[in-house]
């Protein structure tokens, strides 16, 4: 394993942070790898080629060579069998590059049931993330962790267990109630995905998805929600806070505000419809009560479809 | 005291000026939002709650807690519902009337006279308890002692058959000494020395008295009116219209005693008497003994009747030789048509019909009557006979009376008769007069039709006016009548056939001869009848009315008899001298009942029927506790917290809801579970093997049975005798009594059905569906055993059914009495309802000596090996028939019965009700607790199963003691 990441301001080094760091990512990063992983194998597994000629290290197709090749791409063994000059294709099989956001805030920390096995949203997110990584790794892809250590697009393993460990390590300690995607730069022409409750101030966004517009980076927006989220089951007189207890706004009878805040919701979720729209994005909506493996499916057609 | 609500603290009560305090503070403390993290919330900024709700504590859940809050002070108030009066100072005299007027709320009576000397014993006040229908006690101060003494004594008193002696008492309370404070617990009856008790007891401190709730309620002796046996109800009191009822009683024609005919009236609004007339035909009314409210019992609300409404026996005798005449021309014909109906007729020679002491003895146109036979017809008469005498051709010819007085003829008759319509006379026959007022017709209609045509005439001696009872239209004496020591003689101057007139032909000769009937005996009562002997009471009647057995009273003179009011000396009920009855009834005809009237100022007045104390601090406490619990569910509901905890599982609220049932009193035994089902196959480890030969029931049918039972379904009630005669013949069926108690007969049916499903799952006695009996109907000689529950209603049964039990149980049948009432103990009976009812049964059975059953007894080891016999209750001795003693047989007790299997069992465990099961298999009732409970009823079956292999088998376990001699017999 190696070093610990450590993010935000510095953690107390020595012996004794590095110890309790190092537990507390071998404690965190089995489980959230091996879920992952075990997700990941629910879904076809093996390196794809993009079913074209390109760069790659496999064979194509031979075709005439036509004026203008370059003659050293002449596959000389193939021309001397016949009268005709061949050129030897090879499957392209450039690596996309596919970047995550994963946002963090505290509002993805909710979860609205105290079962045990209720998942909050960022746990769902970071699933869902590590299995698609899972997935595009083991089929040659580079994936990237917007806004961490791992945020360089890079393949295999060692990228993967790097992405485990900044999704699993220790918190930021300023987190904001709503997130934002970080200003990271997105490699052009790549993918990304949005794993958000999408609660927050939409403007926010904007200078993310500006960025990704000019690189011309297409991608979706997961907008995972808990289901009291969606349903509103509450009742009576009750102050709702913020998860960081920043915004307050109190009600008396809770239950005669369902309509409106579904309703407002509603208008939400149009609003991303719009934004994605604009960008050529899609938008999926899952809830932490429904099972991963529909939406990682989803994902990870969405992000193998031809470009 | 606010009415009848008092309170203990009421200085507590002031808490209640602070509820508008705690009103205003609780109203500025609304309830606490709850507070909930939630992302979504920035979608809710600035929205408007729709429902506006004042940031206070809504209305109801203020009112709620203000509610409970004031129950909660009320109930520390300690209030109190009908609270007794605080008790007073010095010691306590608890005066009951203690005459008849108790009697009808002796219960109530006897409770506030012990819960006056609790009162009194707790605050170690002296008492005494005095009964004014008792002599004044000696010395002259009431006799006090502790109050608990009297409590202990308390159920030795009991109403008296006669009234109070107020009299007597006012005079001693007058005279005693000391202060006390009484509790006077009045019956409401008048007897005019009241004012005066009253007077002398407010002397000695302060009186309350109690009074009945209702009037006391009498009736006068029973007279005869018009046919009709009539009675007046008197009320002490007029108040409202009432409705009031009264029963005849008497004997059945097979001498049990029988509700004969009911009569009711009503007391008019304002009036203190009610006629009632019971019109009952003349058989009936001859055997009523006794008359009797149908409420309000009392000894003087039971009228008994004595001779002068009793049945008469009449004497036929006829100077015409019998058997020669044809029935119509016969002189006796007759009189035996009109006598039968309401008379017993004797016919019989002189001296018989003299030994049957008759009431009345009609001769009809006998002449002259030999010496000795006139001597004892005179002296009959003159102890108080009625001799009715009929004229005729040989009366007339015998020249009896006509030269001078013939006792045994009223009037001296002329020579010959006369004849007026004939073919040779010029008159008419003749009509009758209407009945002068003094005759004992008088009153009878007089039919035109009645004609006479002959008679005797009679001398017109001076007193002959005196001695016409009737007479014709012009004057003739037609019955003639007069006095003879204690009787009478009256002669009818025709004859008893049609021939001298047709008066035999018409209703009137009927009625006539009734009311003559019906005045003889009636003179026994009168004084000069009774005086001169001592009369002993033969019964006499308690307080309650009941007849009893008397003791220790001594004869009373004939004279005190008719002059005295009923006493302790005297008290009311039957009188016998020799052979003649009189009642001494504690009403006379002409009594009126009359209220308390002029008791002094002063005294308190209470009625019996007080409600109970009632102490509703508890309740008001629990009310208050779940109001607070119902104030937690609606402050959980009204911040939305409610919703989350029923997601929980409820397991807080379900807390609370707990809390709220423990504190409803007597409500949280209930909820253990119910009856359980009937526990199936039981093992058959336990089964008895006798002397460790083969069990009975194990050899045989060892194959499967169907679970159902019985192929043949049992004929209905409703089934004809043979039906039902064939079904039992053919299949073995089990028999219970039908008690005439639907609810009884259920569970008896229920029980043996039990049984016989046990018998057919455990057994080789495979019975069919168990049938109900009516013993005065149906035979009985099919069943082998008869289930008898026995109820307090169980109807008297008739000759025939006695003597079809006795054959029953002399021919080998058996009979299960069941007393259900778990009070068999060692007196056998007669200390419970049931018991009474069992002795009154059984008195005319053939039932062998009984015994509780030997430990050794073969019902302990037909089956199963048993040491009890529980039903649904348990530890009760089982009586069967004595058994002759046990001997030593090859070393094993044995008891050398011949097969006499016991024809009787009894006991009180009711065992039905635990046998009984539902048509689905599962108990009908529970027994006892739990497992033991389960034990319990399976020991019941098993005593049930004993019970019918005992029936079918005899004594066959008995006899395995010989088993080892046999073996040893074998082996050779």
């Amino acid at each position: 394993m190696s070093q610990p990441l450590l993010r935000g301001r510095m953690k107390p080094q020595g012996p004794v942070g590095l110890r309790r760091d190092a537990e507390k990512v071998a404690g965190a990063l089995p489980p959230l790898l091996a879920e992952a992983e075990v997700l990941a194998a629910t879904v076809a597994m093996g390196v794809h080629g993009r079913r074209r000629a390109g760069h790659g290290e496999n064979f194509w197709q031979y075709r005439q060579a036509v004026p203008g090749d370059a003659r050293s791409m002449v596959d000389w063994r193939r021309s001397g069998r016949s009268d005709q000059q061949f050129i030897r294709e090879m499957e392209w099989e450039a690596a996309q590059t596919v970047s995550f956001w994963v946002d963090d805030a505290l509002s993805m920390d909710y979860r609205g049931s105290d079962d045990a096995l209720a998942r909050s949203k960022a746990e769902r997110g970071r699933l869902l993330a590590l299995a698609l990584s899972v997935l595009l790794i083991s089929g040659g892809e580079r994936v990237a962790l917007m806004g961490t250590a791992a945020q360089q697009p890079r393949g295999g393993r060692t990228q993967l267990n790097k992405m485990a460990l900044a999704l699993a390590g220790a918190e930021r300690e300023d987190r904001p109630d709503y997130g934002a995607p970080p200003p990271d730069r997105l490699p052009r022409g790549g993918r990304a995905i949005f794993f958000s409750d999408f609660l927050g101030d939409l403007d926010a966004y904007l200078p993310a998805l500006g960025h990704a517009a000019d690189q011309g980076v297409r991608g979706c927006f997961v907008q995972v929600l808990d289901e009291t989220e969606e349903t509103f089951p509450f009742d009576g007189r009750v102050v709702f806070e913020s998860m960081g207890g920043e915004t307050e706004f109190e009600t008396q009878r809770a239950r005669a505000l369902r309509e409106a805040y579904v309703r407002r919701l509603a208008e939400q979720r149009a609003r991303i419809d719009d934004l994605a729209r604009g960008l050529g994005w899609r938008v999926l909506r899952h809830l932490t009560s429904q099972p991963p493996r529909t939406a990682l499916l989803w994902l990870y057609m969405a992000v193998g479809e031809r470009i | 005291m606010i009415g009848s609500l008092a309170f203990a603290a009421p200085w507590l009560l002031a808490g209640l000026l602070a509820l508008p305090v705690l009103w205003w503070l609780l109203r500025a403390v609304p309830p606490a939002p709850g507070r909930r993290a939630f992302p979504g919330v920035r979608l809710l900024l600035g929205l408007e709650d729709p429902e506006k709700m004042p940031e206070r504590t809504p209305w109801w859940l203020l009112a709620l807690r203000m509610l409970a809050l004031a129950a909660a002070i009320l109930a520390f108030a300690g209030p109190v519902l009908n609270p007794r009066p605080r008790a007073g100072e010095g010691p306590l005299v608890v005066l009951f009337d203690g005459g008849w007027g108790d009697a009808p709320d002796w219960a109530g009576r006897m409770a506030r006279a012990g819960a006056a000397l609790d009162e009194a014993a707790r605050a170690g006040r002296p008492a005494a308890v005095l009964s004014m229908a008792q002599p004044v006690p000696p010395g002259e101060t009431p006799p006090f002692r502790a109050a608990g003494d009297w409590t202990e004594r308390l159920a030795g008193f009991a109403p008296r058959g006669w009234g109070p002696d107020r009299n007597a008492w006012a005079e001693w309370f007058r005279a005693a000494e000391g202060d006390f404070e009484t509790l006077w617990i009045t019956d409401g009856v008048s007897d005019g020395a009241e004012a005066a008790l009253g007077a002398a007891l407010i002397r000695h401190g302060a009186v309350t008295m109690v009074a009945p709730p209702d009037a006391a309620l009498a009736l006068t002796p029973p007279r005869l009116e018009a046919g009709a046996l009539t009675v007046t109800a008197l009320r002490a009191g007029a108040g409202a219209a009432r409705p009031v009822g009264v029963a005849a009683i008497g004997p059945d024609p097979n001498g049990v005693e029988r509700t004969l005919g009911t009569g009711s009236g009503a007391f008019a609004e304002g009036a203190d008497t009610a006629e009632i007339a019971l019109d009952l035909p003349a058989e009936l009314r001859n055997r009523v003994a006794r008359i009797a409210l149908t409420e309000r019992r009392s000894a003087a609300g039971v009228a008994l009747a004595d001779d002068s409404v009793r049945r008469r026996k009449v004497g036929l005798m006829s100077g015409a030789a019998p058997g020669e005449a044809q029935d119509l021309a016969d002189p006796l014909h007759y009189l035996r048509q009109a006598l039968s109906p309401f008379a017993e007729v004797i016919e019989a020679p002189l001296a018989e019909t003299l030994n049957a002491a008759p009431d009345v003895l009609i001769l009809a146109d006998v002449g002259a009557l030999n010496p000795a036979e006139e001597q004892e017809l005179g002296d009959w008469v003159k102890r108080g006979g009625l001799l009715i005498r009929f004229a005729g051709p040989r009366l007339a010819q015998s020249g009896v009376g006509q030269a001078e007085e013939d006792p045994l003829l009223p009037v001296r008759l002329r020579a010959g008769g006369r004849s007026v319509g004939g073919a040779m006379s010029w008159g008419a026959p003749r009509r009758l007069r209407p009945f002068p007022e003094a005759s004992p017709f008088a009153g009878l209609p007089v039919p035109d039709e009645v004609r006479i045509s002959s008679q005797v005439m009679a001398q017109p001696d001076p007193d002959l006016p005196n001695r016409v009872l009737a007479t014709l239209e012009d004057g003739t004496p037609l019955v003639t009548g007069h006095a003879l020591g204690d009787g009478r003689v009256v002669l009818f101057h025709v004859t008893a056939n049609a021939d001298w007139s047709n008066l035999p032909l018409s209703g009137l000769f009927v009625r006539m001869l009734e009311r003559l009937t019906q005045s003889a005996g009636g003179l026994a009562t009168s004084a000069e009848a009774v005086a001169g002997s001592v009369w002993t009471p033969s019964q006499v009647l308690n307080g309650f009315g009941d007849l009893e057995p008397p003791s220790l009273v001594a004869g009373v003179p004939g004279e005190r008899l008719i002059a005295e009011r009923p006493s302790r000396a005297m008290p009311p009920g039957i009188y016998a001298s020799a052979d003649r009855r009189v009642a001494v009834n504690v009403m006379r005809a002409g009594d009126r009942l009359a209220p308390l009237t002029g008791l002094p100022a002063g005294i308190r007045i209470e009625t019996i029927a007080q409600p109970p104390e009632i102490r509703l601090g508890p309740w008001l406490l629990a009310a208050a506790l779940l109001l607070l619990t119902l104030d937690v569910l609606a402050t959980l509901r009204v911040s939305g917290r409610l919703g989350r905890l029923r997601a929980r599982g409820g397991a807080a609220a379900a807390a609370a809801l707990l809390a709220a049932a423990l504190t409803l009193p007597g409500q949280g035994a209930r909820a253990e579970g119910g009856i359980p089902a009937y526990p199936g196959r039981p093992d058959r480890i336990e089964r008895a093997q006798g002397y460790g030969a083969p069990g009975y029931g194990d050899g045989y049918g060892g194959g499967y049975r169907d679970p159902g039972f019985g192929p043949r379904p049992a004929p209905g009630p409703g089934a004809s005798a043979d039906d039902k005669a064939r079904y039992a013949a053919t299949e073995t069926v089990l028999a219970y009594v039908r008690s005439g108690d639907g609810r009884v007969d259920e569970i008896s049916a229920a029980g043996l059905r039990g049984i016989s499903e046990a018998l057919y799952e455990r057994t080789a006695i495979e019975p069919a569906e168990p049938v109900g009996v009516d013993l005065e109907a149906d035979e009985i000689a099919m069943y082998p055993l008869l289930y008898w529950p026995i109820t307090e209603g169980q109807p008297s049964l008739s000759d025939a059914a006695y003597s079809r039990l006795n054959d029953y149980l002399r021919f080998g049948g058996m009979i299960l009495f069941d007393t259900r009432d778990a009070d068999l103990g060692a007196s056998m009976g007669a200390t419970t309802p049931n018991g009474r009812v069992l002795r009154r049964i059984a008195t005319r059975l053939d039932i062998p000596p009984l015994e509780p059953m030997p430990e050794d007894h073969v019902l302990t080891r037909t089956f199963y090996l048993l040491r009890d016999f529980p039903g649904r209750w348990a530890n009760n001795p089982v009586w069967v028939e004595s058994s002759p003693e046990a001997e030593q047989v090859e070393g094993m007790p044995f008891r050398n019965l011949n097969d006499g299997v016991t024809p009787v069992v009894i006991g009180g465990n009711d065992w039905a009700a635990a046998w009984a099961i539902r048509p689905d298999g599962s108990a009908m009732f529970p027994v006892g607790r739990g497992v033991a409970g389960e034990r319990q009823r399976e020991m019941a079956l098993r005593f049930g199963i004993n019970l019918v292999m005992y029936v079918m088998t005899g004594n066959y376990k008995s006899d395995q003691v010989h088993v080892p001699a046999l073996l040893d017999r074998l082996g050779q």
